[in-house]
């Protein structure tokens, strides 16, 4: 079952298209990560899915259903900013949202506790740190124990303990078999929690899948020697790699991941009368592949 | 609709604001009726106007439910503007995303800021109703019911203003601003109905054409209208000059401009990004 199906979505400031007709779908049980530069429709896209912008053109479904409040009230969202009344304190900011929910107000004590805010829940919103606010917003979220969370960004302005504290938490979450969708540009976070992926670039979907299908890294193999045409000629007949990059006094060869074997290519070179003076193996990282999608 | 109700309560009962403008609110509305009751009662009949006024006291049965009300509804600023606050906090917060997030509908959501609207009316109408009460007793004359329609006239105008706050706050979003357009407006629409009124007379006087006070058709100005201070000898000198009142068409503008504000406050929220 899809929790979320998004079909041909478009969104137009004026001149500024914003999203150019994305579709993707996001099933049970996934951690469904939304990558993307600044400015790439992340939060655009979440802001259409919870009825705060309306899209130009477009559909979209929750639960498999019309979208409608009820769908959303089951949805822990955080979208963009901690939004909450300035002058109340934390625990009455949450009866606010519990009563909207229309959850009890018995669960308040234990998402304090998650996000470590007890000792501070009666202070005004207003007294509160961008962490505090962040952990407040999260707290919020897991009002209700929902089957899905919405997380815009879950981790900005948190120290890096609270970094790696909200990780758990959405390990811990998704193990328990819960849908969380997570729009984020860090990604060492995404690579670290998220079976699915989509990746936007300036409104447009680059990408959809399982994380390591999308984002799977190659072995990138770093020769050098002497004799640099030599060395071309003897590799053109090499086999295994996927393609090769010269780059500066190096050539690069690229292999699925996992496969690239530097003795078999030292005892190749060699045999064929080259003799290596650089031999590296280099593991291609998210961020650049991030950077080759998304540029 | 309760629950709804039950939240916004939640949002507002540990607000300051809503405290300090309500207090203010009802403090007012007795205090200005208590004063106007002590000017009429000591000042007037000492003095030489005494002679002018009469046996006029505006106090007594009947007419304590037009004096009170029209003497009030020149607080009707107050609930205004604590409404604008109310809802533009919701924009500066940005919790009027958080709540459609968390489970209304948009509808939803402005529905319960027109009730609002609505009940903070009621609210003051009861308040000028037990004020006009008192002081009608306190003068010494006999209980009636007669004129308490001023009350109902009364009601409109605190509902019109109100509403005009919803729209106001709904259209412009940030608080100062927000105030700052709806005392611009009052002002505009104050020089407007002026200038609307002296070229009524000058219709009446010079073309022998009747429509009216013209300057009573706006907004806020009909919802002013129907009240007025109680008839009395120095507003019969100028009955004279002044064109024929037609209070039922300014009744039925002002209900109109009610539906169009209630139209127009839902449509913003209902329609337009958030």
């Amino acid at each position: 079952m899809s929790i979320l199906s998004i079909e041909n979505i478009r969104k137009d400031y004026g001149r500024v298209q914003a999203l150019k007709g994305v579709s993707f779908d996001v099933p049970k049980g996934a951690v469904f990560g939304i990558l993307g530069p600044n400015g790439s429709g992340k939060t655009t896209m979440l802001g259409i899915i919870m009825d705060i912008l309306k899209p130009t053109s477009g559909t979209y479904k929750l639960f498999n259903e019309v979208p409608n409040e009820t769908h959303r009230s089951q949805i822990g969202t955080f979208l963009e900013t901690p939004n909450f009344y300035h002058y109340l304190s934390a625990e009455r900011n949450l009866k606010i949202a519990a009563a909207i929910k229309e959850r009890g107000e018995e669960d308040i004590p234990r998402v304090l506790e998650m996000v470590n805010l007890t000792q501070r829940k009666d202070s005004r919103f207003s007294t509160y740190s961008l962490g505090m606010k962040q952990r407040l917003a999260i707290a919020s979220c897991l009002l209700g124990n929902p089957e899905v969370l919405i997380l815009d960004e879950p981790t900005n302005g948190l120290d890096p303990v609270g970094i790696a504290e909200i990780r758990e938490l959405i390990k811990k979450l998704h193990l328990e078999g819960k849908t969380i969708i997570m729009a984020s540009h860090l990604l060492d976070e995404v690579e670290k929690v998220c079976t699915h992926v989509a990746i936007l670039k300036k409104g447009e979907l680059v990408a959809t899948g399982n994380v390591n299908e999308i984002l799977a890294s190659e072995d990138i193999v770093e020769i050098g020697a002497a004799n640099m045409s030599a060395l071309k000629d003897a590799v053109l007949q090499l086999k295994g790699y996927s393609r090769f990059n010269e780059q500066g006094n190096l050539l690069q060869l690229f292999y699925p991941i996992g496969s690239a074997n530097l003795e078999t290519v030292n005892q190749y070179c060699f045999n064929r009368g080259v003799v290596l003076n650089c031999l590296y193996l280099k593991k291609k990282s998210l961020e650049s592949k991030f950077m080759e999608l998304t540029n | 609709m309760s629950k709804l109700l039950k939240i916004e309560w939640l949002k507002i009962k540990n607000y300051n604001a809503f405290i300090i403008l309500s207090s203010f609110f009802a403090l007012g509305v007795i205090t200005v009726n208590y004063i106007v009751f002590l000017v009429n009662k000591n000042m007037i009949s000492q003095t030489g106007a005494a002679n002018i006024m009469g046996t006029f006291s505006p106090y007594n049965f009947d007419k304590t439910w037009q004096t009170t009300s029209y003497a009030a509804g020149w607080l009707l600023l107050l609930p205004a503007l604590l409404l604008i606050i109310l809802i533009t906090n919701e924009f500066t917060f940005r919790t009027h995303r958080q709540n459609i997030i968390d489970g209304w509908s948009r509808q939803q959501f402005i529905h319960v800021k027109i009730v609002m609207a609505l009940l903070t009316a009621v609210f003051s109408t009861i308040l000028v109703f037990f004020t006009a009460l008192i002081f009608g007793l306190l003068s010494g004359s006999d209980f009636s019911t007669n004129g308490i329609s001023h009350v109902g006239y009364f009601f409109l105008k605190a509902l019109s203003y109100n509403m005009i706050a919803v729209l106001i706050a709904v259209l412009i979003r940030r608080t100062g601003f927000a105030i700052g357009v709806f005392f611009i407006y009052m002002g505009f629409e104050n020089f407007i109905s002026q200038l609307l009124d002296v070229w009524s007379i000058r219709l009446r006087s010079k073309n022998n054409i009747d429509l009216g006070s013209m300057g009573d058709y706006l907004p806020m100005n009909s919802a002013d209208g129907m009240l007025t201070f109680p008839d009395n000898p120095i507003k019969g000198l100028a009955k004279g000059v002044l064109p024929t009142d037609y209070p039922w068409l300014v009744l039925g503008l002002s209900i109109a401009y009610l539906i169009l504000f209630y139209w127009w406050s839902m449509n913003r929220m209902v329609k337009t990004d958030l």
